[in-house]
């Protein structure tokens, strides 16, 4: 997959553009055209005053790329289906675990979509259900809630936040998720989404204190560039780790060990993010510099005339729009997949060379898929929920070739702990941050390398508001008021783990129940238990 | 590289076993207890396992420090810039001025020619830490993981790792067993240490615990249930632990506390001198603020002053107690800074460098006052012994008696030495 760049590939692209976007009626009114002797035609580009601006920019060119163009049929959850039968049946003879019954799919689907687990009522509710197609039909009712539009701003909230140095008072997270919460909730699509985080350009406000939104972090959009403390070069890496999955940080300081990316590369595209001329600083002579002009990692070289203004939304360009740049698919195809499968196709943020990614004709179809399906990101959710590589039994992979037979069991993320918490026992308060701290973890780091810790047991243990919080629960006194120990141990089971105990469960916990000389001790004890068990941080 | 992270769980829970190493046998378990029973039973005793009550403190100094304003001054050259040197207890070698208290300690050495291979961050610490190179998304265990495998006890009621500072790597492919126990504020109890109800009870809520955990493991979540039973049991037997009082600084008397500094740093050192007295073989102590691209010269003082004052504490400490000659400490950062001096704005500092740059050691078998290798007059070129990252782990492990050759077998099954390449630092050590 790894070629190299053409002399064709340089400028083609986005040159085409400037040149079609000169002639569009949206820009101001053309005077008429003086051809210079000495100097070809300009293109011209429209004012980029505001984001507004901006977005109408982006949009005029995300019309004429041929990327959303789509070609060839529909690629379904059974296409999806039938590759991976094909390709994986040839590397393993592991079986594929069987598919997951119907609690199992509510719980994992839920936590996927909404960050929740299902309530008792909706457990009732879905496996009494007798329709066919209800697994299809949950999805695109979780899709529709405003709880999956929140669970996915928190998450890239995360991912963008969790490695930034930047001081507190420059930057607005709840900002950035608020935006991130109504681009999900009305589907906007990926490109738009990630063009308008590359192309802000936050400006210091005169005289405005830096917590009084002296950076403008109250506007979302600005938070992923104030996010790497509007430094060119952290933009770039980010830029690079986050949207095209891969890593380029490393080649600041020196060329990449193992791969293709050179420091030139590294800081031509930093030269992007500039406020005006870029300098690289030499290696062996720090006073020395020299200056860079801005090139984008395939090659492509904007127009030497742009401002910075048009830069950044060159970047954004060539980044999104530019069909050779498959990574940008690619990455959010991979992430996505890792969070619901398990295991990504490579590491979500720091890919190597190309040989690296597993099953790669799957990986690379899927994503040219989400590319012809305009970036949707509810249609990459379809298809990934809907296939049977999602609704598999869960089992630990140790094996490359077995990827995918099975999906793998996944750690919660901190705030959807505390959620679940909240949802059980009521608001947390001051032992929310303590939730969100001890279970913090880099929500880009592969789940087969995410340990547990013991900070971790011991909150859940012995956390004193936690405690007396469960034992004072409404779902407490719910339990308390059922006689029958099984259909009380029932009830604690759908509350807690969103599931029906088997016999063994539910025979263990009666029994126990039974032989103890104070039932309403029993009762905390058992909610401690299920409250604990590795199953409540985990997705199954 | 993919494949080794990708699959690191399935094996990793058990595979990190040597195949020299009688733990093998006894990993089998969720909470390998009664392993000491059976290794007392072969011949083999606690003491012996645990060479000697050798231990080892790292003091790490996260954003890369400037070895000219730390022990390897260059006055008087346009590098230098106005930093001045004094002289120390070792012979002809001076250190910046930030560091009045470590010059004048006799038992420290220095190593002023080490050569790294990182000169990011994230890269340089994971060098530094694992003696490893990060490639892919590599999962190699941290020196302190290494460490409370080959020195501590499986079966401790306390961590065999604390991190003071929270480091940013942990056991990698070693698990849980041997991953740091993190302590971001250092002189009171690990929050939530204290059980919410007697030990009959908790006894009783474990084991109807460890069942459910069972059953979680039967539906095809073996590696994590495994985990989560062993990451309990390890917090249920530390919450029972008569050395938790060697996290809290409060027993000490005021001059001891003193004389580390008031520092949050000064009292986490302080803090690991207790745990290494408790037994506990490895610690790490973080300071950050290192990363000084501009106004280095502004902020060296304070920053340079708290480490001067803790470690120094530290060391002087360690010895009066008896306890130095069979404890290392280690101090260092990631990485070096560029010797000429940059031209940001609003005033000047350093970047990154990893040609040459300093790491201090002293006790656990490090003879006092030597110098090992020379830098060039205006610092950017060395002249004299080269040390590489290898020979530095090298050296940790002859000092700590690990045995550097000993094989671990990698999560995708391949034999790896503890360290791979190099060789100690003779010159350092008294045996």
């Amino acid at each position: 997959m790894v070629r190299s760049l053409p002399q064709w590939g340089r400028m083609t692209a986005f040159g085409a553009v400037l040149a079609m976007l000169a002639s569009f009626a949206w820009s101001a009114p053309t005077p008429p055209a003086r051809p210079s002797k000495k100097k070809p035609p300009q293109p011209k580009l429209p004012e980029l005053k505001t984001p507004e601006d901006k977005l109408k920019f982006l949009e005029a060119i995300r019309a004429s790329f041929p990327t959303i163009r789509s070609s060839g049929g529909a690629f379904t959850a059974a296409d999806l289906d039938e590759m991976m039968r094909k390709y994986i049946s040839k590397e393993t003879k592991t079986p594929f675990t069987p598919i997951v019954n119907d609690e199992t799919f509510l719980r994992r689907a839920s936590i996927d979509l909404t960050g929740k687990t299902p309530t008792p009522e909706k457990i009732r509710a879905f496996t009494a259900d007798k329709s066919p197609k209800k697994r299809a039909a949950l999805v695109d009712e979780l899709l529709a809630s405003d709880d999956y539009a929140r669970k996915w701003a928190r998450y890239w909230r995360s991912v963008v936040f969790h490695n930034s140095a930047a001081n507190r008072n420059t930057i607005n997270p709840q900002a950035f998720e608020d935006w991130l919460f109504t681009e999900f909730k009305d589907n906007r699509s990926w490109d738009r989404v990630v063009s308008e985080m590359i192309s802000a350009q936050p400006q210091r406000q005169p005289n405005v204190k830096a917590e009084e939104n002296g950076f403008q972090q109250d506007h979302g959009p600005n938070n992923f560039i104030l996010a790497c403390e509007r430094k060119p070069d952290i933009i770039a890496s980010e830029t690079a780790r986050i949207f095209m999955g891969i890593s380029v940080g490393c080649a600041e300081c020196h060329d990449h060990p193992f791969d293709r990316w050179k420091r030139e590369q590294f800081h031509e595209m930093a030269a992007f993010f500039a406020n005006g001329k870029y300098y690289m600083t030499d290696q062996d002579d720090p006073s020395k510099k020299s200056e860079v002009k801005a090139v984008f990692l395939l090659g492509e070289e904007p127009p030497s005339t742009l401002k910075p203004d048009h830069l950044r939304v060159a970047a954004a360009a060539y980044l999104v729009y530019n069909s050779d740049n498959y990574w940008f698919a690619r990455a959010y195809v991979n992430r996505m997949w890792s969070e619901l499968v398990g295991d990504g196709f490579y590491s979500v943020d720091s890919l190597g060379p190309d040989k690296d990614v597993v099953h790669q004709l799957i990986v690379n179809r899927v994503s040219s898929a989400f590319r012809y399906a305009g970036f949707d990101p509810k249609w990459l959710f379809r298809l990934i929920m809907n296939s049977e590589a999602y609704q598999r039994g869960i089992r630990t992979i140790d094996k490359p070739e077995d990827l995918f037979t099975s999906v793998r069991p996944a750690r919660l993320r901190p705030y959807e702990i505390a959620d679940n918490v909240e949802r059980l026992i009521g608001e947390l308060k001051g032992a929310r941050g303590a939730v969100e701290r001890t279970f913090a973890q880099n929500p880009s780091t592969p789940q087969s390398d995410l340990e547990g810790t013991v900070q971790q047991a011991l909150l859940m243990m012995n956390n004193g508001q936690l405690q007396k919080q469960l034992s004072n629960s409404p779902l407490k006194k719910q339990l308390v008021g059922i006689k029958a120990n099984d259909e009380m141990v029932r009830e604690a089971f759908l509350a807690v783990l969103a599931r029906t105990p088997t016999p063994d469960e539910t025979k263990r916990y009666a029994d126990f129940i039974k032989s103890s000389k104070d039932r309403n001790a029993a009762i905390d004890d058992l909610l401690w238990v299920l409250t604990n068990s590795a199953e409540f941080i985990v997705k199954r | 590289m993919f494949h080794q992270n990708l699959l690191s769980v399935g094996l990793n829970r058990e595979g990190a076993i040597t195949r020299r190493s009688l733990l093998q046998l006894v990993t089998g378990g969720a909470a390998a207890s009664g392993s000491m029973a059976f290794l007392q039973a072969i011949g083999l005793n606690a003491a012996e396992m645990k060479k000697e009550g050798r231990a080892c403190i790292m003091i790490f100094l996260n954003g890369a420090p400037s070895q000219l304003e730390l022990w390897d001054p260059k006055p008087g050259t346009d590098n230098g810039g106005p930093t001045k040197s004094i002289s120390t207890q070792m012979p002809g070698v001076s250190f910046a001025e930030y560091w009045p208290k470590l010059a004048q300690s006799k038992d420290v050495s220095l190593i002023r020619t080490i050569v790294g291979k990182e000169a990011a961050h994230e890269r340089g610490a994971y060098h530094l830490r694992t003696g490893r190179r990060l490639t892919g998304s590599s999962n190699h265990p941290h020196i302190g993981s290494v460490a409370a495998w080959k020195l501590g006890d499986l079966a401790s009621d306390m961590p065999n790792f604390v991190s003071i500072g929270n480091t940013p790597h942990g056991a990698g492919f070693l698990g849980v067993k041997y991953a740091p126990f993190m302590v971001g504020a250092a002189g009171r109890l690990p929050d939530n240490i204290v059980a919410s109800v007697p030990a009959p009870r908790l006894d009783q809520r474990m084991k109807l615990l460890s069942q459910q955990d069972a059953e979680l493991a039967a539906v095809g979540a073996k590696a994590i249930a495994n985990e989560h039973q062993e990451l309990y049991q390890r917090a249920k037997k530390m919450m029972a632990s008569p050395r938790l009082k060697s996290f809290q600084t409060e027993p000490e008397k005021p001059e001891v506390k003193e004389k580390y500094g008031k520092s949050a740093f000064g009292q986490g050192c302080l803090v690991a001198r207790r745990l290494v007295e408790s037994g506990i073989p490895f610690v790490e102590v973080q300071r950050g603020g290192w990363d000084m691209h501009e106004n280095l010269w502004q902020r060296m003082p304070a920053t340079a002053g708290e480490v001067d004052q803790g470690v120094s504490a530290l060391i002087a400490d360690l010895k009066s107690r008896g306890m130095l000659e069979k404890t290392l400490v280690i101090c260092m950062g990631e990485f070096g800074r560029t010797p000429k001096i940059n031209q940001r704005t609003p005033e000047v500092g350093r970047d990154h460098w990893a040609r040459n740059f300093n790491v201090l050691l002293a006790g656990g078998g490090i003879a006092g006052g030597q110098c090992i290798g020379t830098t060039s007059d205006d610092g950017t070129e060395i002249v004299d012994r080269p040390v590489d990252v290898d020979d530095l782990f090298q050296t940790y492990c002859h000092c700590l008696k690990i045995d550097a050759d000993e094989e671990m077998i990698t999560p995708e099954g391949r034999p790896l030495r503890i360290v791979d390449a190099g060789s100690p630092v003779k010159e350092l050590l008294i045996s």
